[in-house]
């Protein structure tokens, strides 16, 4: 997979509006055929970099490059795109609406429309398609809004927080419909806030902070790079060991659960051995990765 | 091309198939028809019947002249109209004859009684009309004294010396009464005064029937001129609105993902201009049944109009239309909210009107360097080229230039329209400030 070529390439890429840099300097990598996770705080300069990306605005140096060419408007047939800034037609009915995105993506007619059935079907929304918007509720008009990013089949699908205003069960289903536009090959490119749910769907993560980027990679290996050594504890009784200097650097106590942070260099297998020959039982006894969460804050703490 | 279509079309139908848009059609004509003959016969109705005027003359022998003017001076000319065929039934409800009766009515009719002093004196028959004034028996009287025809001075006493409209009746009726006798008493006989006395303003419209071809052709093109004035205020709205709908609806951003913001822009222009020519058509062809079946069948008098002249019209129209239309684009692009946006299109919208001064200038001198360069200038050339035309035909490559003009204008001004919108929208919210707009233009 290293060696496909990549689906969308950023070299270097600045832009400043006035005085304000909203992007400095952004090198990244999206590859064929994998959820990339956009993710950074407020005001990181997610957007503008996502703007660059669909060709809204133009950066002020570096390089855009789509499926291997520099960027035009004859590639945004190819990309879909689900701003976070949203919004319908209020007056339109929902299928005049759809057919207009598409047209404006180059698809029309008979296949338009087929599409169109077959994505309303999809996201329960048959029974609404001669509806106007605004008697559409909020989940609703974003599940509408979702089919305007993919109505034409794009290879490349951008999703700036595409889950907010969903019910639980719209959630699961907005997931299951990205996992299986990926499992279709498309590349997907994911802006959100949620780190729960970008860590479950994402396969690359790169983090934006204050316009630069912070962090770039493989969500596995970065988790693994952020490991702090710690432990998720549940035991009885072997107070003693955890007292030790030399092997546990700091505890936290969440209820039942233990957190226990290992000097550097320490091996987890001799806190368990040590655990287990003072006589405590041990009920839980976990390697903790750090969540994206986590990872989040800290990095976002760090620049601060 | 096909994107830019897609965005014509979308414009045009969502707005053609509202309410709004089918109620406003229908009711256009019949508003407009409203306000011309709904004053016209507010203007015209004289409550309380005929002006009873009396005369007293003391001449012995002005009576029947005098009488005859005032009742009989305006009417001989309203009759006309009413003499025209007989109107169908369910007579009110037809508006045209509701405009002749209009007509009739803003006409005072008079019903003149004579008083004779005999024996009495003039005193006593004055305090006998006066009672009869409070009686409302009658609006006023005449008094004509012994020696008027020399230079003695008649005297109209009524009980509403405000009515300025019977008073210059009556005056006018004794002047001419006056005129008539003396000329009889001079040895002139009775037709050559009938004749001399003849009301003149009857000539004025033989004289000017003899240039009305300049003069309709010249009030046409003032019509153009406030046709441009009235759609670029009616549907320069539509236009704010349509360019800012995407702003408030936040949809512009899809938009741009997709296509290029100038053909996005020139597509919403061509789109909400087309639902205007649309009304526009409609009204036009509302108002061409209308008056020919108000004609009644017989054929309306048409001022002769070459139709070289028609199509510059046409083209011109549409320039002005577009060149205005534009500035609303223009300025859709920097507001956030419609209201803001008519407020700031309107300075530039007032060209329109300083086009109309100037043309007072170029019709005495169609030729001079200042038509010439008013009519190069796209705000105003609409109405000044126009003018230019009916008076003294420039040379063809003038009109043609400037007509150039006219179309680059629009294109850049589009071209402005869709810079300042895409930056714009990438700061939500903010009014755009001059220096700011600038740079954005050059950014983009």
């Amino acid at each position: 997979m290293e060696d496909t070529k990549p689906t969308l390439v950023l070299d270097r890429v600045s832009k400043s509006f006035g005085e304000f840099a909203a992007v400095s300097d952004l090198s990244l990598q999206v590859r064929p055929g994998r959820v990339f996770g956009l993710i950074g705080p407020n005001g990181a300069g997610k957007t503008t970099t996502i703007r660059m990306i669909v060709n809204i605005t133009v950066p002020d140096s570096g390089r855009v490059e789509l499926f291997g060419q520099p960027m035009s408007t004859a590639l945004q047939d190819r990309i879909g795109y689900l701003p976070e800034e949203r919004g319908l037609y209020k007056r339109m009915k929902i299928g005049e609406q759809l057919r207009f995105f598409a047209e404006l993506k180059d698809l029309r007619g008979a296949e338009a429309e087929k599409r169109i059935d077959a994505w309303l079907k999809k996201l329960q929304l048959s029974d609404w398609k001669e509806k106007r918007t605004k008697e559409l509720s909020k989940g609703m008009q974003q599940k509408v809004q979702f089919i305007t990013a993919v109505i034409h089949d794009p290879d490349l699908v951008i999703l700036d927080e595409p889950f907010s205003g969903l019910d639980p069960v719209n959630v699961e289903l907005m997931k299951e419909t990205i996992l299986e536009q990926k499992a279709a090959g498309k590349t997907i490119i994911l802006s959100t806030h949620q780190m729960e749910i970008a860590e479950k769907l994402c396969d690359d993560v790169c983090m934006i902070n204050r316009s630069r980027k912070v962090l770039d990679g493989k969500l596995r290996e970065i988790r693994r790079s952020f490991s702090r050594n710690a432990v998720a504890l549940q035991y009885q009784d072997g107070d003693g060991v955890l007292n030790d200097p030399a092997l546990v650097a700091n505890i936290r106590q969440h209820g039942d659960d233990t957190e226990v942070l290992l000097v550097p260099g320490a091996s987890p297998q001799e806190l368990l051995r040590r655990l287990v020959e003072s006589g405590a039982t041990v009920t839980r006894f976990e390697l903790v990765e750090p969540s994206l969460h986590d990872i989040f804050i800290e990095k976002v703490r760090e620049v601060a | 091309m096909r994107k830019f279509f897609a965005v014509v079309k979308r414009e045009y139908i969502q707005r053609v198939r509202t309410k709004f848009f089918v109620v406003a059609t229908i009711l256009g004509p019949v508003l407009m028809a409203g306000f011309t003959i709904v004053p016209a016969m507010m203007f015209g109705i004289k409550s309380g019947g005929p002006t009873r005027l009396v005369i007293v003359d003391q001449t012995g022998k002005m009576y029947e002249r005098v009488a005859k003017e005032i009742v009989g001076g305006k009417e001989a000319r309203t009759n006309v109209a009413t003499m025209e065929p007989p109107s169908q039934p369910g007579g009110p409800a037809n508006p045209k004859e509701q405009v002749n009766q209009a007509g009739k009515m803003i006409q005072p009719t008079f019903v003149v009684e004579q008083v004779k002093v005999d024996n009495r004196s003039v005193d006593d028959v004055r305090k006998e009309l006066e009672t009869r004034i409070q009686n409302r028996e009658l609006e006023g009287y005449v008094v004509l004294p012994p020696n008027l025809l020399k230079d003695g001075q008649p005297e109209y006493r009524a009980r509403n010396t405000a009515d300025l409209f019977t008073k210059s009746n009556v005056e006018t009726a004794i002047s001419r009464a006056v005129r008539g006798q003396r000329l009889v008493e001079a040895g002139i006989d009775e037709k050559t005064v009938a004749r001399a006395s003849e009301p003149v303003d009857l000539k004025t419209i033989e004289a000017g029937g003899k240039e009305s071809k300049g003069e309709a052709s010249f009030f046409f093109v003032f019509g153009i001129g406030l046709l441009i004035y009235m759609s670029v205020l009616l549907y320069g709205q539509f236009v704010l609105g349509a360019v800012i709908e995407e702003k408030e609806t936040r949809i512009a951003e899809i938009l741009f993902s997709s296509m290029r913001s100038f053909p996005l822009m020139m597509g919403k222009l061509i789109g909400v201009s087309l639902v205007a020519l649309t009304q526009l058509g409609i009204w036009a062809m509302a108002f061409l049944i209308f008056s020919v079946w108000a004609a009644g069948g017989s054929s309306i008098t048409m001022p002769h109009i070459p139709p070289m002249l028609f199509m510059w019209f046409a083209v011109f129209f549409l320039m002005g239309y577009f060149i205005y239309a534009t500035v609303y684009a223009v300025v859709g692009s920097m507001v956030t909210t419609t209201q803001e946006g008519g407020q700031l299109a309107l300075p530039v919208v007032l060209l329109l009107v300083a086009g109309f001064y100037l043309s007072f200038n170029i019709i005495r001198s169609p030729s001079s360097p200042l038509a010439f360069w008013a009519s190069m200038f796209p705000f105003f050339a609409p109405i000044t080229m126009l003018v230019r035309i009916v008076t003294e035909t420039p040379p063809l490559w003038q009109i043609l230039l400037s007509l150039g003009i006219g179309v680059a204008t629009i294109v850049g001004l589009v071209w402005v329209a869709s810079r300042i919108y895409r930056v714009g929208m990438l700061m939500y919210g903010k009014k755009a400030t001059i220096p700011e707009v600038w740079r954005w233009v050059r950014q983009a």
